[in-house]
């Protein structure tokens, strides 16, 4: 958590091999991701990060299905697995009548899901999502985040981004950022910044 | 879903874009298909004019010297040992590789006769082949349709004072004057005309050709190779090319082609130019959508396969219907050009081609933004986020 400028969002790139630490490494599952080249970070995104962005960025010209097929287009899986893949996941996520839908013509919160779908649908060990609920008002908030806790009962380990202070209920661990720097970790009992 | 779905979604589904593309492109591949069809028609047009034109290769009887006139001003004795060609031996013109191309075979048979207590040249002819091979001219009446009709030039008409329809009196037989040939400034209107077989018996040259004249019909001319084949059939004759009206025909076709393919290449870079330029603006707006393909997990070679995809379906699409539009407009344009004789016709290398430029132009033309979309960095593509 941290104001906003406090590098919340440069953290939660450099976690997801986006865009590297100018000093130290990171480490998921053992692999140093910056050592690896420019087409392996991207093969590492696919199997290990899913991504939910600010503001759903889902593609508009695809349907909710095909944007959360896209990771799995290029993997070799065959086009009937993709698409039940989607859809399963889409149904997970509540969406399962949605499917053809445009983002058009879904709803903010259904975009959000689409959105989670998306980063959760070739299941990734880390879920990376900033500020999913940013532009969200207060009911598909908390809907997203009782999606987003669902999941992470399941197992998901998600590393998300928030400004919000009233999101501080659903997290197991809260870091809050100030100018680029850890100012509180509540994993070791330290106060939250009060913002 | 595949690489090419998203691309093919992509392009459907944002219309606008992709019509200003494909249109911009087809206009391009239109331009070049109508202006290269037109030049192709026009082309083959005015060659077939040019070689019905006169001929281009003339047969004379084999001389014993050198000629010494120019323009009709003799500096010398005619050769000393003048003889006909044989008749049977036309048959032989037939048997050569390249007889198709022949357009038209004028055999003609020349001679004096008495006119009015004057000697006349007299020229025998086919009638329907002289009057095809020289389209300059133009005949009051009309053309000798049975043995004791004759047409006069006009210098003859002049000097004997001869009208149409009237008794003409050659070497004691009766002709009746069925044509007048409006002046051509040649030595035709010093001539009177008959049908072969009559000239020949007036001037006792049965089965004798004085000259044979030639149209040869073809897309490239290999007049030398044709008078060599000729040569070989008519060994008594003397089978010489009209080297200068072909060249000329050639230059001046060469010219003309050379001109279109200027205007067609400029169109070409227009084209290249317009894709160029799209595809640059397209990757500028959709930069936050390539940092969202990096960020889960596209590769480089992912992206670029997008975009240049993207690029080759539009080309593609702009190639075949640029073509149809060109020939479309090809078969509108044409019979303003030209009185209705020329004709566009079907022509494989040009639609292949034509397809195949607009991908390979659309394709070279998006390398240079397809590489620059594949090696935007994904942090930097997703600070827009």
């Amino acid at each position: 958590m941290g104001a906003s400028g406090s590098g919340k969002s440069t953290l939660l790139n450099t976690l997801g091999g986006l865009a590297a630490p100018s000093e130290g490494k990171i480490l998921i599952d053992g692999i140093d991701i910056y050592r690896l080249s420019a087409e392996r970070q991207a093969d590492f995104r696919r199997e290990y990060i899913g991504f939910v962005f600010q503001s759903h960025n889902l593609m508009p010209y695809l349907t909710a299905q095909e944007n959360v097929m896209l990771p799995l287009v290029v993997t070799g899986l065959t086009a009937k697995q993709k698409r039940s893949m989607a859809a399963e996941m889409l149904e997970r996520v509540g969406l399962g009548h949605r499917l053809l839908h445009l983002p058009s013509q879904l709803s903010g919160g259904e975009q959000e899901r689409v959105a989670i779908a998306r980063a959760l649908v070739n299941q990734p060990p880390v879920l990376l999502a900033d500020e999913p609920t940013g532009s969200l008002d207060t009911a598909t908030s908390r809907q997203i985040m009782e999606l987003l806790a669902e999941f992470h009962r399941e197992g998901q380990t998600i590393v998300m981004v928030s400004h919000n202070p009233d999101n501080r209920i659903w997290f197991d661990r809260i870091l809050t950022l100030s100018d680029g720097a850890i100012v509180a970790d509540s994993a070791v009992g330290d106060q939250v910044a009060n913002f | 879903m595949r690489l090419e779905t998203i691309v093919l979604q992509n392009l459907t589904r944002r219309l606008g874009r992709t019509a200003f593309l494909l249109i911009g492109l087809m206009i391009g591949v239109t331009t070049v298909v109508t202006l290269l069809s037109l030049s192709d028609a026009l082309s083959r047009r005015a060659q077939h004019e040019l070689e019905r034109f006169g001929a281009n290769i003339v047969v004379t009887p084999k001389k014993d010297q050198l000629e010494l006139s120019y323009g009709g001003i003799q500096l010398g004795p005619l050769q000393l040992a003048h003889k006909e060609i044989d008749e049977a031996q036309l048959a032989g013109i037939q048997q050569i590789p390249n007889y198709r191309n022949l357009a038209t075979i004028a055999p003609k048979v020349l001679g004096a006769v008495a006119l009015a207590d004057e000697q006349v040249m007299l020229m025998g002819v086919e009638p329907r082949a002289e009057f095809k091979l020289k389209r300059w001219w133009t005949l009051q009446g009309r053309q000798p349709e049975n043995p004791a009709e004759v047409v006069a030039g006009s210098a003859v008409a002049e000097r004997y004072n001869l009208r149409l329809g009237q008794e003409v009196e050659l070497s004691g037989r009766n002709f009746t004057l069925v044509g007048l040939l409006n002046k051509t400034g040649s030595q035709d209107d010093h001539l009177l005309i008959a049908p072969l077989p009559t000239a020949q018996s007036l001037l006792h040259k049965e089965g004798q050709i004085s000259m044979v004249e030639l149209a040869a019909l073809c897309h490239d001319c290999p007049v030398e190779e044709m008078a060599a084949q000729l040569r070989s059939v008519l060994p008594d004759a003397d089978v010489n090319p009209v080297q200068q009206v072909v060249k000329t025909r050639m230059h001046a076709l060469g010219q003309f082609r050379l001109l279109v393919w200027g205007i067609a290449l400029t169109v070409i870079a227009i084209g290249a130019l317009l894709v160029f330029i799209t595809m640059m603006g397209a990757i500028s707006e959709r930069t936050r959508e390539i940092g969202i393909y990096r960020a889960i997990g596209y590769r480089r070679s992912h992206i670029l396969r997008l975009v240049l995809a993207e690029a080759g379906i539009v080309s593609a699409f702009a190639g075949v219907l640029g073509y149809l539009v060109g020939v479309a407009a090809t078969w509108g344009i044409l019979p303003l050009l030209d009185d209705g004789s020329a004709h566009w016709s079907w022509n494989p290398v040009l639609a292949s081609g034509a397809i195949g430029a607009a991908v390979v132009v659309g394709l070279l033309a998006t390398l240079q933004p397809a590489f620059r979309a594949s090696r935007l960095e994904p942090s930097a593509a997703l600070k827009s986020l």
